[in-house]
């Protein structure tokens, strides 16, 4: 059994000449929930358009299940093993819930009724009511147990909880969070919600226009990288930047805030040799990564 | 299943269909309350000659309206701008755009065929002299063989533009080809629009293989073309 399901390597795609992705490398374990994060436009929808196969790639590879997906066959078989849910939930306007799983079932030799049911009366979701009568909520609530009965080992969502209240946000998470503790699902999904992100997931994989500026267990990253607040009696020095580890720089008259990882106690030291008049080291939360990436200064 | 999710999206626009042809038949009952009457003394053949130009018209017609809803956009009647949300559902689906293509076009297929059947035999039940039953199975064979190069331009043209306006792109398609068949004796030889006319060919005459054959191969070419279009494009 392959332990990463999505891998994408060198990933690239220009829409009209203007890149879109930029040799982008994701991996995804088995049984994980990967948040994928990014600014508006930073090409977190053309990732998952290409992993799905609903655009062509200008450069690149990319595995699901461990499985090359160079053709239209190998992207139907890796499709016919994970679910989606697209952004604006969108369903056939023309069938109400039960048709809508009625259509969907066949496609799916793996179809859970169990779950079907479980998941009909967890949501309480009408099976005659028409699609274009649910509301966003419900139309989501649909889509997943669409993806969740066909028993996918793989749910890839872009936005799921966009355009959610409170309630049925916490309600959508949970579920996730469920899923991926019983059943094993790998949960990729893509979101601008750093507090739902850091509620649920364990990985996290933020890019910024086109390429992944940050990729990995999101423990080990609150545990790698950390801000350092530098306040110097004049100017911070320029040597500053020169320091190894630092990631982002940013300098406010005589304050100095660096975001930075790997050998903290090093790096701490070498500042010091800067001559500051106070050094302060916190830990950083996962918005502060996000800003400082994809800003950046 | 695809067959199923095709009949929902289409079924009204098929019912529509129904009911205008429907409605035009009626128009003997309705016209004269309307204040319309024919002329005295037309004679009944070239009344007749009105209602089948009026079908061949319907032809036409059927073949595009029926082709435009979700064969690009999964959408149903609504012309979009874009692309309709469902479409990604359709697209993340384990099957292959030939077959979400092929199914979608078979059934439009399948009900412009049904349509001109039905057109084609009232044309002949209203015919003075009426037709034997062969001569009627040949027209409307053919009438449906020629009408399916109608149609599936009309699918390309739904691959390549938007439902508001593949309509006119293949009723304008269609006008250029009338009016390049008017001063090309080659393309008059092979043309659909005169293989599906009762005028250009009588009942009496030997079955037209010419524009039968090019219809088909046309149909062939226009389809594979749409299946091309749909394999390279991006959504």
């Amino acid at each position: 059994m392959n332990d990463i399901i999505i891998a994408a390597d060198g990933l690239s795609k220009s829409y009209d000449g203007k890149p879109a992705l930029r040799s982008l490398r994701l991996e995804v374990p088995r049984g994980s929930i990967c948040g994928f994060l990014g600014r508006n436009g930073a090409g977190k929808t053309t990732t998952l358009k290409l992993l799905l196969g609903m655009l062509r790639r200008d450069a690149g590879s990319i595995r699901l299940f461990g499985e090359a997906v160079e053709s239209e066959a190998s992207s139907i078989a890796a499709r016919r093993r994970l679910g989606f849910v697209s952004e604006d939930k969108e369903l056939y306007p023309f069938m109400n819930v039960d048709q809508t799983i009625r259509f969907t079932r066949p496609f799916f030799p793996g179809w859970r009724r169990d779950l079907e049911e479980k998941y009909l009366d967890l949501f309480q979701l009408p099976r005659k009511k028409a699609v274009p009568k649910l509301s966003k909520g419900m139309r989501t609530q649909l889509m997943l147990v669409l993806a969740m009965a066909r028993g996918a080992e793989l749910l890839m969502m872009d936005e799921p909880t966009g355009g959610l209240d409170p309630a049925m946000t916490e309600d959508v998470l949970r579920i996730l969070a469920d899923l991926a503790a019983s059943d094993g699902t790998t949960i990729f999904f893509s979101s601008h919600q750093l507090a739902e992100v850091e509620q649920i997931c364990d990985r996290v994989c933020i890019i910024d226009q086109g390429q992944v500026v940050i990729d990995g267990v999101l423990d080990d990253l609150k545990y790698d990288y950390r801000r350092i607040l530098l306040v110097f009696e004049g100017t911070p020095p320029r040597e500053l930047a020169g320091l190894p580890g630092i990631d982002h720089l940013r300098q406010r008259g005589r304050t100095a805030s660096l975001l930075a990882h790997g050998d903290m106690d090093g790096l701490v030291e070498r500042a010091r040799e800067l001559g500051p008049t106070s050094v302060e080291v916190r830990p950083v939360t996962l918005k502060e990564l996000f800003l400082d990436h994809v800003r950046g200064e | 299943m695809l067959w199923y999710k095709a009949w929902l999206e289409t079924r009204w626009r098929f019912v529509f269909l129904v009911g205008s042809i429907v409605f035009i038949w009626l128009a003997p009952l309705w016209l004269p309350s309307f204040g319309f009457r024919l002329p005295q003394g037309v004679p009944a053949s070239r009344i007749w000659m009105g209602v089948h130009l009026g079908s061949v018209l319907l032809y036409i017609v059927a073949a595009n309206f029926l082709a435009g809803s979700g064969v690009n956009s999964q959408t149903t009647y609504a012309a979009t701008s874009g692309f309709h949300g469902s479409m990604l559902f359709t697209l993340s689906l384990p099957v292959s755009r030939r077959r979400l293509l092929l199914v979608r076009a078979g059934l439009g297929a399948l009900q412009t065929s049904v349509l001109v059947a039905v057109m084609a035999g009232y044309t002949l039940l209203q015919r003075p002299g009426g037709a034997s039953a062969l001569q009627a199975i040949e027209y409307i064979a053919r009438a449906i063989a020629c009408t399916m190069a109608v149609y599936a331009l009309s699918v390309l043209m739904a691959c390549v533009l938007d439902e508001m306006w593949q309509f006119y792109a293949a009723c304008f398609c269609w006008i250029g080809f009338y009016l390049l068949q008017s001063r090309f004796a080659a393309i008059s030889w092979i043309s659909p629009l005169r293989g599906m006319s009762l005028i250009s060919y009588p009942l009496a005459a030997p079955m037209p293989w010419a524009p039968i054959l090019a219809s088909l191969a046309l149909a062939g070419v226009f389809l594979w073309a749409s299946v091309v279009v749909l394999h390279r494009k991006e959504y």
